[in-house]
């Protein structure tokens, strides 16, 4: 029988306990010895540091001679000797593993040592508030300190302040919160990458949580593998709460299969149904490279649309339909018989689809963006469709290529109404759309062609931003890629795709090996735009205790979820954040 | 440890380096190499530090005439006891103070011909071998720097008896803190250090 302790009992109700605040004081760990801007700092360790306390993508910042604070991260960990001899021929004593040997006790901080590289990132000048990209280094010999508390939220900004969520601690700082600012995050796109099995999907949902919680933007989220709406399980097989349930009335869940959606206990707040008059040559277009067509099958998608009208592709794929209107195109030339006829063997792949029907009874886009234009975000789920990527293109293509028009179109208006009356228009609610597979949709043979190309190439300018999530970054072509604004990047091995993440980051070379030692569980590389400098952090769990900091701010603090986080939150102490 | 001022000859000849007494007799461990000796400066108040790193006893006819005469015991240890040329001490000059302020450097002037040598106490080795709450080891560079001296040797007997003449609790954090000074000397040389370091870790 599986038995709970007292204190087990406790924290399944309350949740995990939080870490206790990193109240250790600030620790110096040794001097500047060398060293460039462009290169980073070589620092000598102290006797009294330990080494193996000291891990790559750390936080260190150098106090110089003039009161200025240098920002930086571990980016190498070296072993030294004052003499490379005693590198070849060490004191025989100290082969054992005899820390307290005498001679060990001699040699070690003075003729051997351990040495750190630091990049060096951000700078404070004495009595300034305000961190800025570093643009001199500090003096010899100055001392490095361990970053403290109070120095990391200088740098990231407080979690208390409102658009900023908290996303994880910098490595070896338990207790210590690194708070997103998501205001910046959702200006540009942003990307989350990492190989599979490294807690994407766990990163992108808290991502995601913070983006509802602090209302910055309206989320609509691609769901391929179900995991974001409803609940989900996790690699341990725990079930997790998807965002629907975490934010019951701001977040809905639209499915394509429903009947998926029924059999895993999905709550679903609508269907998507297309017809197939609404599907547009683009739509198809966007699919070109998966369905094999070639440039000339393309060009005919538009002649067929021109010729047989909206209804262009139901009745491609009805067999009996004699297609009159295309008998003097054919015989002229026009088209070739043999591309009609594969363009037709190709749709087919469309009688598969169940979301796809000859007539749809609403309009999906029309349904998506009423709630989104409220605020409501939505996540849509493909149930068994999520494993063909055909129908993932084609949907998430659809659906995005109509909304940003329709942002395209208000965000205009709302800039004419400016110029006209100088009253102000109504600009559209930033708009942040999620797709998985981002390679698919961006990669450098379809990028220009996709509407995602165009959103994350024209930045924030219609108020839609994209966040990626993609296992291989590589395929994602590198104009995009250098648009991305923020990137969260988890353990990327192969060494393609660890290049594209850097491209475009200043000074990237030094944070390789930060990257390569990853671990391969909640731990990442968090830079860019959102962040002041680059960040390794232990990302928070996706559990209890999110749930029930999460539970405070939704929805005006009903439903039993909301009540079970206050009673927890009240028991723990917390009453001043709590409103009885 | 000795806290008694205990005399251990007159100065024969001096420079500024170093410096020559002679004394009559030997007692246990008076004179002995390694050993720190102070004698008295000009000036009123000042003292020069000297490590002794040479004993040396010539001999004279008296005694090479008693010595192929196979002599009775009495004679052997009148001849000991009543030198006609004195044992011969060596010092390395490392040091010298004026009032209380002591400097691991060498003495502006030597001491005077006939001058007292005295052996230092234990207070005066732990006031010459520390600074402040630290150690001092400057006067090793002074000691490596010597001409016709046993330098290792001698670093590692003025450390003995440093060592000795403090606590026995204090002892291996002393000799830890002058094995490193020794690292930044020799560090070129880490044959010669690891040799040195191996004599201070049995002491």
């Amino acid at each position: 029988m599986n038995e709970r302790t007292p204190e087990q009992e406790l924290d399944a109700f309350f949740g995990p306990r939080p870490a206790e605040p990193d109240s250790r004081p600030r620790q110096k760990l040794g001097i500047v010895v060398g060293g460039s801007l462009s290169q980073g700092l070589d620092v000598k360790l102290d006797r009294a540091t330990v080494i193996e306390g000291l891990a790559v993508g750390r936080y260190v910042v150098a106090h110089g001679r003039t009161g200025r604070r240098f920002f930086s991260i571990v980016t190498d960990v070296q072993l030294d000797a004052l003499n490379p001899l005693i590198e070849k021929a060490p004191p025989e004593t100290m082969h054992g593993t005899d820390d307290d040997d005498f001679l060990a006790r001699v040699y070690r901080g003075t003729a051997v040592y351990g040495r750190i590289h630091v990049s060096p990132m951000l700078m404070l000048d004495a009595g300034d508030d305000e961190p800025k990209p570093v643009k001199t280094i500090p003096s010899h010999f100055r001392p490095v300190y361990t970053a403290s508390e109070e120095e990391v939220g200088l740098i990231f900004g407080r979690e208390e302040e409102p658009g900023y969520f908290y996303v994880g601690e910098p490595l070896e700082m338990e207790g210590v919160h690194v708070a997103l600012d998501l205001h910046r995050f959702v200006e540009r796109s942003a990307g989350v990458f990492g190989k599979t099995g490294t807690g994407k999907s766990f990163l992108t949902r808290m991502l995601l949580a913070g983006l509802v919680r602090e209302n910055v933007a309206v989320n609509l989220v691609f769901d391929m593998h179900n995991e974001y709406g409803w609940k989900s399980q996790d690699e341990s097989k725990q079930q997790v709460k998807g965002l629907s349930q975490l934010f019951p009335g701001r977040v809905v869940v639209f499915t394509l299969d429903e009947q998926s959606s029924r059999r895993r206990g999905s709550k679903v707040d609508g269907v998507i149904r297309i017809g197939y008059e609404q599907i547009e040559p683009e739509d198809v277009d966007s699919l070109a490279n998966l369905m094999a067509l070639s440039d000339v099958q393309v060009g005919a998608l538009y002649f067929l649309r021109r010729r047989l009208g909206q209804g262009w592709v139901a009745r491609l794929l009805d067999e009996h339909d004699p297609l009159a209107e295309l008998e003097s195109a054919l015989e002229r030339g026009t088209i070739h018989g043999g591309t009609l006829g594969a363009i037709q063997r190709k749709l087919g792949m469309f009688r598969r689809f169940d979301f796809l029907h000859p007539r749809a009874a609403e309009d999906p886009v029309r349904q998506l963006l009423d709630h989104l234009d409220g605020g409501i975000n939505v996540v849509l789920e493909f149930g068994r469709y999520g494993n063909s990527l055909e129908a993932y293109l084609l949907v998430a293509n659809y659906l995005t290529r109509r909304i940003h028009e329709h942002y395209v179109r208000r965000k205009e208006a709302a800039q004419g109404d400016v110029g006209s009356s100088g009253a102000g228009g109504q600009e559209p609610r930033p708009l942040v759309i999620t797709i998985e597979e981002a390679h698919k949709f961006l990669d450098p043979a379809i990028a220009r062609h996709t509407i995602f190309g165009t959103i994350a190439r024209e930045l924030r300018k219609y108020n839609v931003t994209l966040l990626i999530v993609d296992q291989r970054p590589s395929g994602i072509d590198p104009e995009i890629m250098s648009q991305i604004g923020t990137r969260v990047t988890c353990l990327l091995d192969d060494e393609s795709d660890v290049r594209a993440v850097f491209a475009g980051i200043s000074g990237a070379n030094t944070l390789r090996e930060v990257l390569a030692r990853l671990d391969s569980r909640q731990q990442a590389l968090m830079m860019g735009h959102a962040v002041p400098m680059p960040v390794v952090v232990k990302t928070r769990t996706y559990g209890p205790a999110l749930y029930a900091e999460l539970g405070l701010a939704a929805e005006g603090k009903n439903g039993a979820e909301a009540t079970l986080a206050r009673g927890r939150s009240l028991l723990r102490g917390d009453e001043g954040e709590v409103e009885i | 440890m000795t806290s008694q001022t205990i005399r251990v000859g007159r100065v024969l000849r001096a420079g500024t380096r170093g410096f020559a007494i002679g004394c009559a007799v030997m007692q246990p461990d008076i004179p002995a190499f390694g050993s720190f000796v102070r004698a008295e400066g000009l000036a009123p108040g000042s003292a020069i530090y000297g490590l002794i790193y040479d004993v040396s006893m010539e001999d004279d006819p008296l005694v090479r005439q008693i010595v192929s005469a196979d002599p009775p015991e009495e004679v052997v240890r009148d001849q000991r006891r009543n030198r006609q040329i004195p044992i011969e001490v060596s010092v390395l000059a490392v040091g010298c103070a004026h009032d209380e302020d002591i400097r691991h450097c060498l003495p502006a002037q030597p001491p005077v011909t006939l001058d007292w040598l005295y052996q230092c106490t234990d207070e005066e080795v732990q006031a010459f071998t520390s600074a402040g709450n630290t150690y001092a080891f400057d006067y090793f560079r002074l000691v490596l720097d010597a001409r016709e001296v046993p330098v290792d040797e001698l670093l590692a007997a003025s450390l003995r008896t440093a060592a000795a003449s403090r606590a026995e609790s204090e002892r291996e954090r002393f000799l830890i803190e002058a094995g490193r000074a020794l690292v930044r000397l020799l560090s070129s040389d880490p044959v010669r250090l690891e040799g040195l370091l191996r004599r201070l870790s049995r002491l």
